[in-house]
């Protein structure tokens, strides 16, 4: 008689109890202040503190705007925005990501164009079907070789190399010196894909600049006699050795301070790398594009930039407004600059506009950006137009992966074809 | 009259109600799968149609659902053999009452208690190429370079293996010990004056006594290795290339990564039949056992 | 529940015996006995040392600096630091207060709830006919073996229906449907079985209400399996790591399971941080395992007999 009320009024609280710690979290708007999320990914430079400044700081400067942080577990945030969008709550605005992925479904909204055009120095950099979903604030290069000049000298190599065979040459010298040649992060699989990206921008897209768009007309393909004899070069690599042989189990983070502490000879990866050379010891640093057959300067060119608006945002205006400011702000691009290594590219400011000090391996890697020479889209980084199909860069990643153990070229490209056709269906 | 009547309902409706919650979150998400497998949904290409069997048919050619499979069953019956073997050897060598063997027992179930999280990032420092095993044989002279533990696609089969037993070992260890202690001490005098020692004892009395106990670990060593993620997710998120991508990772990657929810659905049916039958099987064969003997 | 049959099916074979075995029994000479105890004491701790090794490496390094550990990780920590604990305490993100919160929230709910449901449930079926009870239970332990990744988008749809989405109790919700429910259930019917129907019967002439018998009678007499249910429940829901990952999300804090993977899983911490983080985050359930270690056992070896 007494217990049974007893019981039904614990139950009751309980799920009274569920109900409330529910929805004392959610909203969050007591001022009318309109909450975004806004989705970033931290990495060894762009720490919690970069992105918690940064935001505040844009914050700042729009008014009625509250954000909530989502930080991505990994920096494949391509993937944890797929993840989340699926799980139904697609974060408002997106840190760098692939727009290609997200437009087929109209889920992002572009930026308008006229501020666009008056701000950025190249405003189509990420271009896609016209319209500008991410403004170019920066650019990369995906990658640059960067090498230790005492190893160099160590090893009696006098200048960097230009041409593969000087290349394969100062890695043969480093080996016999008993100095592991090359770093890679392979564990990160975007990071296992370096060398690939390296390769395949430098021969193919360096000798086609539309090879990708020949792709998406399925003029040429991955199986084909060139670029299976170009990635046969990353084999020849592993197979002389010029990695480390557990290079797989190496995580991206890792690779970083063993390249940096002279346990590597060079280091293929993204300028962002710039913003990780050690300060004390930054002469020691020198960088080189990825060699070419000929000694050709290819440049495999990345028009970074900053986020991207869900078009289901919850007030898509202020969403704009809170990204656009956040773009501008030099005190952003300063800290992006210095530690992650971004090439700014922003109308009529030189680097000195932003206050920065930056290392002179910065600059000599710089200085490619604004020479006339031979610029394609970096595979698989590009985010324009020649971005890949959505879900083959995993597929890119795995087949680099993939290639550092197994030996059959033709089989991989085969599967990144298929992969393609699945994508593109 | 009344209240008796009140109290016959509230029963029925507290029953109704767990039937309920059964039937919406366990049922439903599985026919809602299950019709899922039947379209080519994709959210991402804004796709939901009727396909017919073509998921089934695609999954014929997929390498990468072969290769997870093949990973998932090596790794699901090697982590069975290796617990259970282990589970068994450990509870016959800790099976005595005094206080020290008691603080043994306790410390070998422990893995049992850490969240998979905790244990994978524990094992990671451990595993990785910089990491601490690297780090002490390279110390004393047993390897000249760092071994990658996890950076090949063998080694990081064999080190999930390793990593997994240790969980499940816990489990399988105790589980044994209850079995062991339910058999009556005198059963083993008695045996020791019959002149039954060592390895004969252990077939002719032990063995036999510990079925109920091989039964249940068996079976929830393969279950759990079936529907395995934390683990692997921390400790290679399923690399390098795939190589230890279980065939629950492809499925949620296919699900909330590829946006292929039809075809992801479709091997979640295969996943489940996978484990449904492997269950049934085992189980079916390890009472048919125990009741044999 | 089948070993006691086992056993007095054996009984009788080696009783058989035991007329003949006292004349027949030599003593062990004692000193070898105890020498052979002492070795299997060593050998014992040697194995369980090595077993528990990764345990121990993150007991001591949670007290060490990182270059110490690096120089040597399994020596004591001495001179101890408490520096990697108070730097994991004092993370901005408040990693571990926050995520221990918020699995204590999620995990005694969700046990609070299952448990009466659970058993009445049980309860309600250990009343039917054979038949049904069978196809019932045959139904539920398709709950123990379908794996998670099967159910979950379409988990997390039905939720969005209902409005419940990324929030606590639809996470709550989700965990009272699947497995655990099923576990419990199974666990309570076992116990209701030698639960004597006299009781019941004599309770029903008194005019007690169902729902009165299976409180107050029913309820008391099953205590070892809510021990068993309430502890092991606990634990899988403390240690779930795929439910609060997606169903939850990253809006409403996360559990110390997914909060672990956020926020440390992506770039390197030093080996002293990481093992006071961990440290952290286990001592909770290890302690909790520790008080009601005698429970624990006993449910698994309820479990193993049946």
């Amino acid at each position: 008689m007494i217990r049974k009320p007893l019981l039904a009024a614990c139950v009751a609280g309980l799920l009274a109890f569920t109900a409330a710690c529910g929805s004392g979290e959610g909203g969050g708007n007591e001022s009318g202040e309109t909450a975004l999320t806004y989705l970033v990914f931290e990495t060894p430079s762009l720490d919690a503190k970069f992105w918690d400044d940064s935001i505040a700081a844009a914050t700042a400067q729009t008014p009625g705007v509250k954000i909530n942080k989502i930080v991505a577990p990994s920096t494949d945030r391509d993937g944890y925005a797929k993840q989340l969008q699926q799980s139904g709550q697609f974060p408002d605005l997106l840190q760098s990501i692939t727009p290609s992925n997200f437009v087929g479904a109209g889920l992002l909204k572009p930026y308008d164009k006229t501020w666009i055009d008056a701000n950025f120095l190249l405003p189509s950099a990420n271009s896609l079907k016209g319209e500008v979903y991410i403004p170019p604030t920066n650019s990369q290069i995906v990658p640059q070789v960067y090498y230790n000049k005492k190893l160099f000298t160590d090893a009696g190599i006098s200048a960097a190399p230009k041409t593969w065979a000087e290349f394969l040459d100062a890695c043969a010298k480093l080996k016999a010196k008993g100095i592991n040649p090359i770093e890679l992060g392979g564990a990160d699989p975007f990071a296992a894909s370096m060398p690939l990206v390296g390769i395949i921008s430098a021969d193919i897209l360096g000798k086609n600049k539309n090879w990708l768009q020949n792709r998406y007309a399925d003029k040429v393909k991955f199986a084909d006699q060139d670029v299976v004899a170009a990635v046969s070069k990353y084999r020849t690599l592993v197979t002389s050795g010029y990695f480390d042989k557990g290079a797989l189990g190496v995580k991206y983070a890792d690779s970083i301070t063993r390249f940096t502490t002279g346990k590597s000879a060079m280091y293929p990866m993204g300028s962002w790398f710039l913003g990780s050379v050690p300060k004390d010891t930054a002469d020691n640093f020198g960088s080189f594009p990825w060699p070419t057959d000929s000694g050709d300067v290819v440049v495999p060119f990345v028009g970074g930039g900053s986020m991207a608006i869900s078009a289901k945002a919850k007030d898509t205006a202020k969403a704009e407004k809170f990204g656009q400011a956040w773009s501008l702000n030099t005190k952003n691009l300063k800290a992006l600059i210095e530690t992650d290594g971004a090439f700014p590219m922003i109308k009529g400011k030189t680097l000195e506009d932003y206050g920065v000090t930056v290392t002179q391996v910065f600059k000599d890697s710089y200085a490619y950006v604004g020479q006339d020479n031979n610029k394609v889209n970096a595979i698989g980084w590009a985010t324009n137009d020649d971005a890949l199909p959505p879900g083959l860069n995993d597929a890119f990643y795995a087949a680099a992966q993939a290639l550092f153990t197994k030996d059959d070229v033709a089989g991989e490209m085969r599967k990144l074809d298929d992969a393609w056709k699945t994508a593109v269906q | 009259m009344r209240k008796k009547h009140s109290g016959e309902r509230g029963l029925a409706l507290l029953a109704a109600l767990a039937l309920v919650l059964y039937l919406v979150f366990l049922v439903l998400p599985l026919l809602l799968s299950l019709r899922s497998s039947f379209t080519n949904e994709n959210p991402l290409k804004a796709t939901n149609e009727y396909i017919g069997f073509a998921n089934y048919t695609e999954m014929a050619g997929d390498d990468q659902l072969r290769a997870s499979l093949t990973f998932t069953l090596i790794l699901a019956f090697g982590v069975t053999v290796a617990a259970n073997v282990l589970g068994v050897a450990f509870a016959i060598l800790l099976n005595r009452t005094s206080l020290s063997y008691r603080v043994m027992r306790t410390v070998a179930f422990l893995p049992q208690v850490l969240s998979g999280v905790i244990v994978a990032f524990v094992w990671q420092t451990i595993l990785t190429q910089n990491g601490l095993l690297n780090t002490a044989l390279m110390k004393i002279g047993i390897l000249d370079e760092p071994y990658p533990w996890l950076g090949s696609p063998n080694a990081a089969l064999f080190s999930i293996g390793v990593v997994v037993t240790w969980v499940m070992t816990g489990f399988t260890t105790v589980v044994y010990l209850a079995a062991l202690q339910s058999i009556p001490l005198e059963l083993h005098d008695m045996a020791s004056l019959d002149g039954v020692r060592g390895t004969q004892r252990f077939r002719k009395i032990t063995w036999p006594l510990l079925a109920p106990g091989t039964t249940i670990s068996v079976t929830i060593s393969l279950i759990t290795v079936l529907k395995l993620y934390d683990i692997i997710t921390v400790l290679t998120g399923g690399g390098p290339a795939n190589s230890t991508q279980s065939t629950a990772l492809y499925i949620v990657k296919l699900a909330f990564t590829s946006d292929r929810v039809g075809y992801a659905s479709a091997v979640a049916m295969l996943l489940l039949a996978l484990s449904a039958v492997v269950a049934l099987t085992i189980t079916s064969a390890l009472r048919r056992r125990e009741i044999s003997l | 529940m089948t070993t006691i049959p086992r056993d007095t099916r054996d009984r009788p074979a080696a009783g058989g015996r035991t007329a003949l075995a006292p004349s027949l029994q030599k003593p062990t000479p004692k000193p070898r006995r105890r020498l052979s105890g002492r070795l299997r004491v060593l050998v014992a701790a040697a194995v369980t040392l090595l077993f528990a090794a990764p345990i121990y490496l993150m007991l001591v390094n949670a007290f060490k600096p990182q270059e110490k550990i690096l120089d040597n990780p399994v020596a004591l920590p001495w001179p101890p630091t408490l520096e990697n604990l108070t730097e994991a305490l004092g993370r901005p993100d408040n990693l571990i207060p926050l995520g221990l919160r918020n699995s204590l929230i999620v995990a005694v709910v969700s046990v609070a709830l299952i448990v009466p449901l659970g058993s009445a449930f049980s309860f309600y079926l250990s009343r039917r006919s054979g038949k049904v009870k069978a196809a019932v239970l045959i139904a539920l332990s398709a709950g123990l073996m379908i794996p998670p990744q099967v159910t979950l988008l379409p988990t997390i749809r039905i939720l969005t229906w209902i409005g419940l989405d990324h929030t606590y109790p639809g996470l709550i919700l989700a965990n009272l449907g699947g497995g655990y429910l099923s576990f419990a259930v199974f666990v309570y019917v076992g116990f209701m079985r030698s639960v004597p129907d006299e009781i019941i019967q004599a309770a029903r002439l008194d005019g007690a209400s169902g729902l009165r018998i299976w409180w107050q009678i029913v309820m008391p007499l099953v205590r070892p399996a809510t021990a068993t249910v309430a502890i092991f429940l606990t634990l899988w829901i403390w240690n779930d790591f795929l439910n609060p990952l997606f169903i939850l999300g990253p809006l409403q804090g996360q559990t110390i399971t997914t909060g672990l993977y956020l926020t440390i899983g992506q770039y390197s911490v030093d080996y002293g941080q990481l093992f006071g983080i961990m440290f952290l985050a286990g001592a909770l359930p290890v302690i909790g395992y520790l008080t009601v270690q005698k429970q624990f056992v006993a449910g698994l070896t309820s479990g193993a007999s049946k």
